[in-house]
């Protein structure tokens, strides 16, 4: 099923009328996960004071010399700029890419974000998936990935086991 | 929650047969039946941020499993597949069920789990924890589940690594590095103790310590079925440790390797068994 498409607009900006077009050429569920991608990019983007506290308390900001010396309102606000398909500032692409999921951003947040969703965002953008040009490589794309789980599963499992639980 | 609910390992963790049938077993001991779910049918596709069409088809699959199987509770084992639940998956697809990490199931019920854990396991124990997987507390539950087997000394460290899994640290090799060092100092200040993980890729990632730092590394799922007289190998550290890629073709045999294909194991699965833990 496709999703609707939507009435041409003179009030959106550019990027949500490019997400509307990529809205339009993909199926519903694709849709849907869209939306739930834009409605949390529309509430950081708006709710984000850019105080920089999240990226203050990455653990993993300290590996990387791209990193080093940031400031942190900076380098948030590349996020955000990110986000809204309107920046591609490379601190910003390099602390998406590197996010381990620590959540100390989380517990950082004095306005109680889920700034580590705010990244993985980003990341998501940047990867190109959300519809517009890539910035970074899929460092986790694998055509062998699930072959090598069943492979295991193979190994470690009966064959009733994956019938029934597979 | 009802006794009987759906077990979701998710994907990786079927390295590890030990953890999925030690925690089906621990279920099963303290009245709950668990339907187990795992492997790529049942992604939860958080692996797919490159790939936003695939993701939202893996997780709405998925959801959609767990609406039709009628059960109304999942218990989650994979952090990431728990956390996806939570964000992602719940964009595409609305859930007829409740989540709870198997972690808050087994120490909800602790009182129960104590008497059953009746094998003493001499060992003084390390906690492996990292700092994420912030919606479950899971290291003080873990920690508090350690205690009950007896034999079992506890040391809960108070370093607990960056990231939710060792697995997360993959793109960040620095800091990988920076844990295993850390970690193998740890032990060997603890008087040698073994490293109990929490989740599987840590498992998978720090099983080979055995072998290169003489650290013995168990996950604690493992450890609490072998207290309930239910011994399980765990042959993915035993492949980890065997020492060569004869040894580890040899400890397979010769049946299962035709199972996988012998070019695939070669090319695959071969190599991530031969590779140690730097540091």
């Amino acid at each position: 099923m496709r999703a609707a498409r939507a009435p041409p607009c003179a009030n959106i900006s550019a990027s949500q009328l490019h997400a509307q077009v990529c809205r339009q050429r993909m199926d519903e569920r694709t849709a849907r996960l869209l939306a739930y991608v834009e409605r949390n990019v529309d509430h950081f983007a708006a709710a984000c004071t850019r105080c920089g506290k999240c990226f203050e308390a990455c653990p993993l900001a300290r590996y990387s010399g791209k990193l080093a010396g940031q400031a942190g309102g900076a380098v948030v606000t590349g996020i955000l700029d990110l986000l809204q398909g309107r920046g591609d500032m490379p601190a910003a692409i390099e602390w998406a890419r590197m996010c381990c999921q620590s959540a100390q951003c989380v517990k950082a947040c004095p306005e109680k974000l889920d700034a580590m969703l705010m990244v993985r965002l980003a990341r998501i953008t940047a990867l190109g998936s959300t519809g517009r040009a890539p910035l970074m490589a899929d460092a986790k794309r694998d055509p062998n990935f699930f072959r090598r789980i069943n492979a295991f599963a193979t190994l470690q499992l009966t064959d009733a086991e994956i019938a029934e639980w597979h | 929650m009802s006794g009987r609910v759906v077990f979701w390992y998710g994907c990786n963790a079927l390295r590890h047969g030990d953890i999925i049938h030690g925690a089906i077993a621990v279920l099963k001991a303290l009245g709950i039946e668990a339907d187990p779910a795992g492997g790529p049918g049942y992604c939860c596709g958080t692996s797919k941020d490159g790939n936003l069409g695939a993701a939202a088809g893996m997780a709405r699959r998925t959801v959609e499993k767990f609406n039709a199987s009628g059960r109304g509770t999942v218990v989650t084992w994979c952090p990431s597949c728990h956390r996806h639940m939570a964000t992602f998956m719940q964009g595409t697809s609305t859930p007829h069920f409740g989540v709870s990490h198997i972690t808050q199931i087994l120490h909800a019920r602790r009182a129960q789990l104590a008497p059953l854990l009746t094998r003493r396991v001499e060992r003084r124990v390390v906690l492996h924890s990292h700092l994420g997987f912030h919606e479950v507390d899971v290291a003080p539950l873990v920690a508090d589940l350690l205690r009950l087997v007896p034999g079992v000394e506890v040391t809960v460290a108070d370093y607990a690594a960056p990231g939710h899994m060792c697995s997360a640290l993959a793109g960040t090799p620095a800091a990988l590095k920076d844990v295993m060092r850390t970690t193998v100092d740890l032990c060997a200040q603890h008087g040698n103790a073994s490293l109990v993980t929490i989740f599987h890729a840590c498992q998978r990632i720090l099983c080979g310590l055995e072998s290169s730092d003489g650290v013995k590394v168990i996950n604690y799922i493992t450890l609490l079925a072998q207290s309930m007289g239910v011994e399980l190998e765990d042959e993915y550290s035993q492949w980890k440790n065997a020492g060569s890629g004869q040894a580890i073709v040899d400890r397979i045999g010769p049946e299962r390797l035709a199972r996988v294909g012998p070019e695939f194991f070669s090319k695959q699965i071969l190599p991530e068994l031969l590779r140690r833990p730097e540091k």
